[in-house]
């Protein structure tokens, strides 16, 4: 398609020749650790795709205690298609969170958090914490026996914290207990936001990553190596991978549509054996390990304090490994980084399990 | 007083006296119904024709995913061999047309 009126009247207003000139000259390294720089957008296309489900979704949804869990049937079970929509929005989110956690753990054992990227890594691990607590409160949305129990227990979990924890529970719940405030306010957060604040940060994101370009690692950095354009070269291997992606979302959303429980009673037992979703497993776990009280303190609140300290170490990795940043290489922190992945594989594992 | 025998083991195999029990079970069971388990919601197309419809869908909907990672690597590899060529730089000595 040529329309040279409209090149024209957009070339005359805006400086189109700079911006081509500017894809033009962006270069990815080429290396046999590449395939690591695919995660990210990956991730990118999986946010696009929760973003599109998710407005199709909030159409039919009513926040309202009384009418959420009858409004979530009706899409599932009258509206055309509404029962693929749900489930592309369940696997795309799950897929998002897993992706998440590879571009994740991919940028920590190849050390592209080392200087000057620190700023890169600090708002993709908030854009981590952030996206799990879309699934949180889209979870509750649900408004079945599951997803309130676990939310009872996510936000009670929260309570355990010293001194904000109290603060902290009353926020999230806005009220004693898991409620229709609770709901309302769990939406507001899920569809506004939430949202508003990703599109932010990954728009920081990305601009770092572009400001920065792309980071070799540390053990290629005096190989000779080849460049080749993001424009056309990377972009359409990135496309060719996002339909691959969009195939394995579609295919787990026609094929195992997820499950609806009863609806959320808050005066009825919780159902036995309940757990969170799989990326609370690894915190569950945890929790499970620290007897009922230390040494006159409540077990809880040390489990929970341990856990954050790990996660604010986990986060402070670019600013506490030196020799990266100097450009030598740190096995102390490779091994670190080996060690958080295979704590929360195998605590994930032993969670599924129990 | 035989026959008087006889009719008082009626009354006490009749109706009367299962009636309580039978009341009792009747409205126990009745109690108990709505807490039997929830029929689950249908979350998947549950006639069979719209089930095979939906796979048949998803089935075509690969062959388009398949046909289009084609297509792109496809035009990946002419631009590959393009710019091996270096056709794709531009000449700062090419003469400009008028």
């Amino acid at each position: 398609m040529n329309c040279p009126r409209l090149k024209d009247w957009f070339e005359e207003r805006y400086d189109l020749r700079g911006i081509r000139l500017l894809a033009r000259e962006k270069l990815v390294p080429e290396h046999r650790y590449d395939l690591w720089y695919y995660t990210g957008g990956i991730t990118l296309f999986l946010f696009i795709l929760q973003f599109l489900t998710g407005m199709l979704m909030a159409l039919y949804y009513v926040p309202h205690v009384k009418f959420a869990y009858e409004s979530i049937i009706e899409i599932v079970t009258k509206l055309n298609m509404g029962w693929f929509f749900r489930s592309l929005h369940h696997w795309g989110a799950q897929l998002a969170i897993v992706f998440l956690f590879i571009h994740l753990f991919g940028t920590l054992l190849l050390k592209s958090y080392r200087k000057p990227r620190e700023m890169v890594w600090v708002t993709g691990f908030i854009l981590l914490g952030i996206s799990i607590f879309f699934g949180l409160s889209g979870y509750l949305l649900l408004w079945d026996e599951r997803a309130f129990a676990a939310v009872r227990v996510a936000t009670g979990g929260a309570g355990a914290f010293p001194v904000i924890g109290g603060f902290i529970k009353a926020f999230l719940r806005g009220s004693i207990d898991v409620t229709g405030d609770t709901l309302l306010r769990f939406y507001a957060f899920h569809v506004a936001i939430l949202p508003i604040v990703t599109l932010a940060l990954i728009g920081l994101h990305i601009l770092l990553v572009q400001f920065h370009g792309m980071s070799v690692p540390l053990s290629l950095e005096g190989e000779k190596r080849r460049d080749i354009p993001f424009f056309p070269n990377v972009f359409l291997k990135d496309l060719m991978i996002w339909l691959v992606v969009l195939g394995a979302v579609v295919t787990l959303a026609v094929l195992l549509p997820p499950e609806i429980g009863v609806q959320a009673d808050p005066l009825a037992p919780p159902p036995e054996n309940i757990k969170p979703e799989w990326y609370f497993l690894f915190m569950l776990e945890t929790l499970k390990l620290f007897p009922g009280t230390i040494l006159g303190f409540n077990g809880e609140t040390i489990a929970i304090l341990c856990v954050t300290a790990g996660i604010l170490f986990f986060f402070l990795i670019p600013f506490l490994d030196r020799k990266s940043s100097r450009g030598e290489k740190s096995p102390l922190f490779t091994w670190i980084g080996v060690i958080y992945i295979v704590y929360f594989l195998v605590m994930t594992a032993m969670g599924f399990l129990s | 007083m035989q026959a008087l025998g006889a009719f008082e083991k009626i009354i006490r195999l009749s109706l009367r006296r299962l009636a309580g029990p039978v009341v009792t079970a009747l409205f126990t069971l009745a109690y108990a119904v709505p807490c039997l388990a929830a029929e689950p919601v249908a979350v998947f197309p549950g006639v069979p024709y719209d089930g095979y419809i939906v796979y048949e869908s998803l089935a075509v909907f690969w062959i388009v995913l398949v046909a289009l990672i084609v297509v792109i690597r496809m035009k990946l590899r002419e631009i590959e061999r393009t710019q091996q060529l270096g056709a794709a730089e531009e000449d700062p000595n090419a003469p400009l047309l008028p």
